[in-house]
């Protein structure tokens, strides 16, 4: 029998989408549970029963101040060593959207060289003014150390975001890219760069930055939602692709979704 | 001491806000700026140490790799400087999150007196940017002067030391709480001092107030309490109860309505009674799905075994045309709390906006408060931060433009919530209190907010007045507290719930003490916003984002370890008695003991004259126009027109993909732009079923018959259902009705008799409607006096009425997600089907008034008719007979062909006389009557047979073809090709007016 996987979703403080970020990692085959952020801090929950950290989309206090700013501080101020020394032991951190923004101002992301406490990389407003629901096609970098998009070569998946654009000195995206510390990219339908077009690349990122890992590919902060793609029929085009298929007597595939194989490598990982 | 704490981007970082602030003045006012750099501003009114200071600039307010800050002005190129804050009392929610954050990194408390505010500056540079083109950008673009203070700084008048100051907006109300008694010697004395208090209390009721405090056993029982006359707060109670928002005065009012001036008078007692509440109740009998109506904050029906779904609309109008931003999203959190409020609380799953304003170029004489196009861009920014914030996916959306919204524009809201059917074995639906219980009040605090609406208004600002009238609502804590209530909901530990809108806490205690009958509440423990308020202020303050709980006290540790658990505040204010009374006390005075059931007893019932003119006598009459020859021009305006055009830029900023739920998405089709019939969602992850939604609101059709508008507008939203794979066996309803004054007086509303005709015949067409399609109304709200005076030209000022407007919404569970169908033409050689009658119906249509006309000849819904139609459809997408399913509302079907194609970006040959009409119809009407109750339908030919025999052949009719080449190809009654054009070039149109905003 494979060894259980436990995943902790955060939630509390504006945090929204813990229930299909938990849904999903089931779906992977973790057991999942949703522990609200002072749990953590108070100790009444502890890390050392998971395998895996998720911090997960939403809105945590407002976006104010900068989007993933004041709960970056609240948990490095309270438990940044407890985070420090669960990252240590080898488990996962997976941050998406508001988690993705987290991550980058805890310092868990880039992480060059083993420093998870400095921030070197941001995520800042969309290029476009505005916050942008829209679903967009993504490459992934077979070199990368990513343990989560192992095996998927490209996928589409939904942004919901108006503070998305990453951003960071040259040097800095340099070492990024010559680390292969860009396992996702904001692409053209044909998987080709996006070349910084909009709607393609729906927030200006620098180098169509979707998604970021750390050097051992543990950590992993991305802006699309792979939660959001739970069920074949969240895809936009799933109507479409039915009708196809029904016409050549095939049926629509019916498996995990490109979003829950992205959190099923990392279960995999763990197993 | 305060300091103030200026953060900016990077120089080499480009700056999103800035360049939306030079967009919008040179498309607007035609002013033309360089460049625009933000800087945030937070101002600090707290004693902290320097290396305090340091420790939040470093680690809280500036970002190292995008941003820089300095608690001295930094020094950025301008040629124009603004800078923009609130004004005191105004909810600044960056701020208060601030508080929290610095006390959490410095582990300090910030003192009573203590509290962080943000604000911004802007540096605008641009040759010849004159300080007046500053003060149009401040006034008419970045801010509001209800909520907002401003100042504009030139290179003269800007000192780089100095720069703007330290501005505390920092509320100080040196007032010691009073409480008031009111004389009531005679009834002119209680209405003149309802009057200067803004009571607004029914000259009719004041008589039966004045008489229940004169009576002798209640005096008697006053005067053991320590009262006489009575106090402020209990009159204030008494007004909030009576009040139109929360009694329904208008809807349950006595109506004469007469056909015409000669004609009898038929006497119509209580609109809600007869025309909402007697069908739903039939219904419900008849619907075993239903599951609670007409009582609790929202109504629900079953989602599955152990699952109930939960659904109520509101508006928000008045407010949102004050402030559109503070008052929109106000309006969605607010609405957000009914469904948390219902039953024993409900979890948020999506929610829907409509928009109606003026129109967004326009340019008349007359001078709205706001221009229809900023008042839109707050309205759209307002809902879009209260719902993404909140976490709850905004899955539907419509937005009407006409000039009847100029006095007021209207703001909807919907939302639906789902909760289990039993929590701990008992009944989730079911709540009450009980003598003994505890009554908590929880979220956020209570200050100046929302009294009386608009009596802030006639008071004029000083630095340091709230300013009391217009709120911003708060997502944050309220998502919070909505996290929080779920799980005291699933310990057990709630027994009732309801929420804090209007009225405030007089009117949720007020009401939930009904059922205990009774309550002693100690108003000195609800805790404020800042010192100084009445208490009658306290009691009927609207501040938002607060629920009213009753917890046993057995339950009351738990619950409040929770609420900590959560950050959420929650207060001990109270208990349920059974006393009859409800008795309120400051620091141990009384100041209100009240019989609760004095609201019951003997109020006399509004009354309104109804006179309706028929649309022949009013001399309406069809127009005269000739077939036109020019068809693909016509088409191409068609589809330009305002309020058919492509508002994509308002839909992508709405989150409608949260909670992973999303089926059908508000746009759909190949290149995922074309707005969707329905939405579909499937809010529980482990199920296959599905919750469809839709919603219509047709208001051009009042202008001959609110009848027929209201019919239609029904219709609409139910083919909407329909045509996403909806249930004709399982529709709830929300009616939301928007009217202007319907009171009758000669000078100011001459026309008030005709529009309360209007109401009745609304009213008439709602129940006749929800009885033939089996629609049992789940919820529902009234907004009236849709009424607006602007100013014109020469100092005068226009009144100026909305159309009288529903907005119907129709939601209904679905079996198999898996069998719900898209709006999108999808496969080259599918046939092209029509269901339904076309016939000469145009009155109101966007064809007469893209040419200018009324019309008469509205279009009528034959249920008879439809209905096997409907059902027969309804099979054809169980079967999977359906490649696409496409309803043809606003714009008739040529419009609504060009939707299908462009879904598809794909063509189709379409033969005119294949489509089914009454009498015979030349092309332009065939293409553009808005004909009630039709589809479009596109299957594989295969289907044929199977898919026409589930219907009667004068209503289902082949009608082209969809093809591989992408033209759109229609062919007229003679024969003749018309219309010839690239499916491109009609989405070209389509997206023409407003497609270049983001």
């Amino acid at each position: 029998m494979k060894p259980e996987v436990n995943v902790l979703v955060l939630t509390g403080y504006g945090l929204n989408c813990d229930t299909e970020t938990a849904y999903g990692f089931e779906l992977a085959g973790a057991k999942t549970e949703r522990i609200h952020i002072n749990s953590l801090i108070d100790g009444s929950v502890s890390l050392d029963n998971f395998q895996i950290l998720v911090f997960g989309g939403g809105f945590s206090w407002g976006d104010d101040h900068g989007a993933g700013v004041i709960q970056a501080v609240r948990l490095k101020n309270n438990i940044g060593d407890q985070l420090l020394s669960f990252v240590d032991k080898g488990n996962l951190v997976l941050g998406i959207c508001n988690g993705f923004q987290t991550l980058v101002n805890l310092g868990l992301l880039p992480g060059f060289n083993g420093d998870y406490t400095t921030r070197s990389v941001a995520l800042t407003f969309n290029d476009c003014g505005n916050f942008r629901d829209d679903w967009v096609y993504l490459k992934t970098d077979p070199e990368s150390p990513c343990v989560f998009t192992r095996g998927l070569d490209q996928l589409e998946l939904p942004i919901r975001h108006g503070e998305g654009k990453f951003y960071a000195e040259k040097p800095v995206i340099d070492r990024l890219i010559q680390n292969n510390q860009i396992p996702l990219r904001y692409a053209l339908p044909d998987s080709s760069p996006a070349k910084g077009q909009f709607p393609w690349n729906p927030n200006g990122s620098i180098y169509d930055i979707a998604g970021i890992c750390d050097t051992t590919g543990r950590i992993f902060g991305l802006m699309p939602h792979p939660e959001a793609f739970n069920h074949p029929a969240n895809h936009p085009d799933w109507s479409r692709n039915k009708e196809a298929a029904k016409r050549k007597g095939e049926q629509i595939n019916t498996g995990l979704t490109p979003g829950i194989m992205m959190l099923k490598n990392a279960v995999d990982f763990i197993c | 001491m305060p300091y103030r704490l200026e953060i900016t981007l990077k120089p080499d970082l480009s700056d999103p806000e800035g360049m939306s602030i030079k967009k919008k003045a040179q498309e607007y006012f035609g002013i033309h700026i360089e460049s625009v750099r933000t800087i945030h501003i937070i101002t600090i009114d707290a004693d902290l140490s320097e290396i305090q200071l340091k420790q939040i600039q470093d680690q809280l307010f500036t970002n190292p790799v995008t941003q820089i800050s300095s608690f001295t002005p930094l020094s950025l190129e301008f040629d124009q400087i603004i800078w923009v804050g609130f004004r005191p009392g105004v909810r600044d929610n960056p701020g208060a999150t601030a508080v929290e954050a610095v006390e959490d990194i410095l582990k300090i408390s910030l003192g009573k007196d203590e509290a962080i505010y943000t604000s911004k500056r802007y540096c605008l540079k641009g040759i010849n940017l004159s300080s007046e083109h500053a003060e149009i950008i401040a006034a008419r673009i970045l801010a509001n002067d209800i909520i907002q203070q401003w100042k504009i700084y030139s290179k003269e008048s800007w000192e780089p030391e100095t720069g703007i100051g330290i501005i505390i907006p920092k509320v100080i109300l040196d007032h010691k709480p009073t409480i008031t008694s009111i004389p009531i010697d005679s009834d002119n004395t209680l209405k003149k001092i309802s009057d200067q208090r803004n009571l607004a209390l029914n000259p009719n009721d004041i008589p039966i107030i004045r008489s229940y405090f004169l009576r002798q056993d209640v005096a008697e029982m006053r005067a053991l309490a320590g009262l006489s006359e009575p106090s402020d707060i209990e009159l204030e109670y008494i007004s909030q109860a009576r009040s139109d928002h929360c009694n329904h005065n208008t809807f349950r009012g006595l109506f004469k309505y007469q056909e015409g001036h000669d004609k009898p008078v038929e006497i119509v007692d209580n609109l809600f009674k007869t025309f909402i509440e007697g069908p739903t109740l039939e219904l419900k009998d008849k619907k075993e799905w239903v599951v609670s109506v007409l009582w609790d904050n929202a109504g629900a029906g079953r989602f599955d075994e152990n699952n109930y779904y939960v659904i109520t609309g509101e508006t928000h109008n008045s407010p949102s045309n004050m402030e559109a931003y503070g008052g929109a999203i106000t309006g969605i959190v607010g609405v957000y709390r009914d469904p948390l409020g219902t039953g024993k609380g409900s979890r948020l799953i999506m929610g829907s906006y409509g928009f109606c304003t003026g129109h967004r170029d326009y340019n008349g004489s007359l001078k709205p408060r706001l221009h229809p196009r900023r008042l839109l861009d707050g309205v759209i920014e307002g809902v879009r931060d209260g719902g993404n914030k909140s976490g709850i996916p905004t899955t539907f959306g419509q937005v009407v433009f006409d000039k009847g919204y100029m006095g007021k524009c209207l703001v909807f809201v919907t939302a639906v919530g789902m909760m289990p059917s039993q929590i701990n074995g008992e009944p989730a639906d079911q709540k009450t209190t009980s003598p003994g219980d505890l009554v908590i009040m929880s979220g956020g605090r209570v200050g100046k907010d929302g009294i009386h609406g608009v009596t802030a208004s006639s008071e004029s600002f000083s630095e340091n007045t709230p300013a009391g009238h217009v709120q911003i609502g708060d997502p944050y804590t309220q998502k919070k507290m909505h996290d929080f209530l779920l799980e005291a909901r699933d310990k057990g530990l709630i027994a009732f719930i309801t929420d804090n809108g209007g009225g405030g806490l007089s009117s949720s205690i007020g009401e939930s003490a009904l059922l205990s009958n009774g309550c002693e509440i100690q108003l000195e423990k609800v805790p404020l916003k800042y010192e100084g308020l009445d208490q009658w202020e306290i009691w009927v303050s609207e501040s938002q984002e607060r629920m009213t709980i009753a917890v046993k006290p057995e339950h009351v540790e738990e619950f409040m370890a929770l609420s900590g658990k959560h950050a959420v505040e929650s207060t001990v204010i109270g208990q349920y008695t059974d006393t009859g009374k409800l008795h309120i006390t400051y620091e141990g005075k009384t100041c209100a003991y009240i019989d609760l059931d004095l609201l019951e007893s003997g109020f006399p019932q509004w009354e309104f004259d109804a006179v309706w003119h028929s649309p022949e006598n009013r001399g309406l009459c069809e127009p005269v126009i000739s077939p036109p020859d020019n068809y693909e021009k016509l088409l191409k305006d068609m589809l330009s027109r305002p309020n058919i055009c492509s508002k994509e830029w308002i839909t992508r900023q709405y989150d409608h993909e949260v909670q992973g739920t999303s089926i059908i998405k508000p746009l759909a089709g190949a290149e995922r732009d074309v707005n969707s019939d329905a939405s579909v969602i499937r809010p529980l992850l482990t199920s296959q079923k599905g919750l469809a939604f839709s919603q219509a609101i047709i208001p051009a059709y009042s202008a001959i018959d609110a009848y027929h508008m209201t019919a239609c507008t029904i219709d609409e939203a139910v083919r909407r259902l329909i045509a996403a794979g909806g249930n004709l066996d399982h529709i709830g309803g929300v009616d939301n009705f928007c009217w202007p004054n319907i009171q009758y007086d000669p000078e100011k509303n001459p026309d008030g008799k005709f529009k309360a005709a209007q109401l009745v015949r609304s009213c008439r067409a709602l129940k006749d409607m929800c009885l033939a399609y089996g629609i049992p109304l789940l919820s529902g709200k009234d907004s009236m006096y849709v009424d607006g005076h602007l100013a014109g030209t020469y100092g005068e000022t226009h009144k100026i009425s909305a159309l009288e407007t529903i907005q119907f919404s129709c939601i209904g569970v679905i079996d198999d997600i898996d069998k719900c169908v898209t709006m999108d033409a999808k496969i080259p050689g599918d046939l092209v089907y029509i269901l339904g009658i076309t016939r000469n119906e145009l009155g109101c249509s966007e064809y007469y008034e893209h040419m200018g006309y009324t019309g008469l000849n509205v279009p009528h819904v034959r249920t008879d008719e439809f209905i096997p139609v409907y059902k027969g459809l309804q099979k054809a997408i169980t079967q999977g007979l359906a490649a696409s399913v496409h309803g043809i509302y606003r714009g008739g079907l040529g419009v609504h062909l060009a939707m299908t194609a462009m879904g598809g970006n794909i063509g189709m040959i379409v033969d005119l006389d294949e489509v089914p009409v009454e009498n015979e119809l030349e092309n332009d009407r065939v293409l553009f009557s808005e004909s009630a109750g039709r589809f479009i339908v596109t299957t594989a030919s295969k289907n044929r047979n199977e898919f026409e025999d589930l219907f009667d052949e004068s209503i289902c009719s082949r009608i082209g073809t969809i093809t591989k080449s992408k033209d759109f190809f229609i062919k007229g009654k003679d024969g003749r090709s018309i219309i010839d054009i690239p499916v491109h070039e009609l989405k070209k149109a389509w997206k023409a007016p407003l497609g270049g905003l983001i």
